[in-house]
């Protein structure tokens, strides 16, 4: 069992947040959230998370893909590098459309993509498979 | 040596030596990279390779003809300029020839001039097919960003909704479900009230555009008009604690233009000021006609706004500012203000400073008697 597996929720939208929170604890995760992609990077290093579900659009555009990239590059967060990334966005463009020039550099994709408004059953399939590696 | 650029290379493709090596010659005085073929399957071959951005292929070749060649030179790289050269008797082949895609023809015999003239505009048409082919991606490009962002905005609301719902339905019973029904009810009505604004500006902003909206040029008087709105905002305005003043100028003022227009434009900035201000301060709204125009200011007591957001402020979905409970609008207020301001003839500006507040002008051509006045064209204020 995923018990106890620590989730960090990356979004500015409140609604979401609450939502994805609710349903995260209910299946026994501890969640934690943050409100902006800063908020995030500060989250990550007292949280721990072994899951991050970040939302692409906020404040900027695209604020998602550069606390993406901070995570797996930069070595402030080193040690969180290989944490999964799942993102998840209402917007139109897939990190697959929107990264298709760059298919070889895999790193600046997420580790899986999600859109919202989140079927529940796959959302939480997905959550498992990621937060168990 | 550096490669040279595809513009800068040439392909001559002849089976006459003379008229490749004077090719050669001239081509490569203008600072062209010039290969030359003797026929056709060979020059198709450079053709490959070189990837030159021009072509000068003589039409009567043995072998492979120079049609034929013009065509596959095609398959290989449509953007490549063909030019061909032909003999007297063949004169209708080069009308064929640029039927079939050739830029232009050369006639045998030529001056070195006329090589050089057909050349040098061959290779400018290239760079401009080039350039507007560049110029062609970027606007799609950002017209799907647009898009992109357009979408996302009416989605999020409607993903928000979508989720409570989905939870109360699924999770209901659950103790900490059961708890939040009721906030989460609310929130999703405030969400679908969010949606029904975006849907409603948008709709506002694509009325003006298509101009139906200030198609009428009535004379209106934005006097009383201010007065109305004024009163209609003092209420909401106490209820946060600002005090809200008007002053108008002496007389009336007439400004040609439709009077739900002015009133989105002017109950725009009002409200804007009231919400983004702080307990205990001030809106300020001035009316008055100076130089042929009426000008309207907004000035409010509030947070103000960074001196890097000002240029940006008119924007369509920027937004700079959250109000003090933390809420935001959606970014198409002030585009609509400025939109309508633009369409009337006048100008919006916006001057700020952080802390103390900031203040909004507009400027509208003023009515003249003939009721209706001509727009003054002038610069736009808040560049």
């Amino acid at each position: 069992m995923d018990a106890k597996k620590r989730i960090l929720v990356i979004d500015d939208d409140e609604d979401f947040r609450d939502s994805v929170t609710t349903i995260l604890e209910h299946e026994g995760y501890v969640v934690a959230a943050a409100t902006s992609g800063r908020e995030g990077l500060e989250q990550i290093e007292r949280v721990r998370p072994d899951l991050v579900v970040l939302d692409i659009m906020m404040d900027d555009p695209s604020e998602g893909y550069g606390v993406n990239q901070a995570i797996k590059y930069q070595p402030r967060y080193q040690q969180f590098q290989d944490v999964p990334i799942l993102m998840v966005s209402s917007i139109e463009e897939t990190p697959d459309e929107r990264f298709a020039w760059a298919s070889e550099v895999a790193m600046i994709r997420p580790d899986r993509y999600l859109t919202k408004p989140l079927d529940v059953p796959s959302f939480l399939a997905t959550v498992r498979q990621l937060a168990r590696a | 040596m550096a490669e040279s650029r595809t513009d800068e290379r040439v392909v001559v493709i002849d089976d006459d030596n003379a008229m490749r090596l004077s090719c050669r010659q001239i081509l490569g005085r203008m600072g062209l990279a010039v290969e030359t073929y003797s026929d056709g399957a060979q020059g198709l071959a450079g053709v490959a390779r070189e990837k030159p951005g021009l072509v000068v292929v003589d039409l009567k070749m043995p072998g492979l003809s120079g049609l034929e060649v013009l065509c596959r030179i095609h398959e290989i790289d449509p953007s490549i300029v063909v030019v061909v050269i032909t003999g007297y008797a063949t004169i209708d082949t080069a009308i064929e020839a640029m039927k079939a895609g050739a830029y232009d023809f050369l006639p045998k015999p030529f001056a070195p001039d006329q090589l050089r003239v057909i050349v040098s505009r061959a290779l400018e048409r290239r760079r401009l097919a080039a350039e507007s082919r560049r110029l062609e991606v970027e606007r799609e490009m950002l017209k799907r960003r647009f898009v992109s962002f357009v979408s996302h905005q009416l989605k999020s609301p409607l993903a928000a909704i979508h989720q409570y719902l989905d939870l109360i339905d699924r999770l209901g019973d659950a103790p900490e479900v059961a708890a939040k029904r009721r906030d989460w009810i609310r929130r999703s009505l405030a969400r679908s009230v969010e949606m029904r604004r975006l849907i409603d500006d948008w709709l506002t902003l694509a009325r003006i555009e298509g101009d139906s909206l200030v198609g009428c040029r009535d004379s209106i008087d934005i006097a009383p008009l201010l007065a109305r709105i004024v009163d209609g905002e003092r209420e909401r305005a106490a209820l946060v604690d600002v005090t809200l003043t008007s002053t108008a100028g002496e007389g009336p003022l007439p400004v040609p233009g439709d009077a739900s227009c002015l009133h989105v434009l002017f109950e725009n900035l009002i409200d804007n000021a009231v919400k983004y201000n702080r307990p205990g301060g001030r809106v300020d709204v001035a009316a008055a006609l100076e130089n042929g125009e009426v000008v309207v200011e907004v000035r409010d007591s509030g947070e103000g706004i960074p001196a890097e957001a000002l240029p940006l402020l008119f924007q369509e979905f920027f937004r700079a500012r959250r109000e003090p409970g933390g809420a935001r609008g959606n970014g198409l207020g002030l585009a609509i203000c400025r939109r309508i301001a633009t369409e009337l003839g006048g100008t919006i500006g916006a001057e700020s400073t952080v802390g103390e507040g900031s203040l909004f002008r507009v400027r509208l051509p003023a009515a003249t008697d003939d009721a209706v006045a001509a727009p003054v064209a002038s610069a736009e204020e808040a560049r």
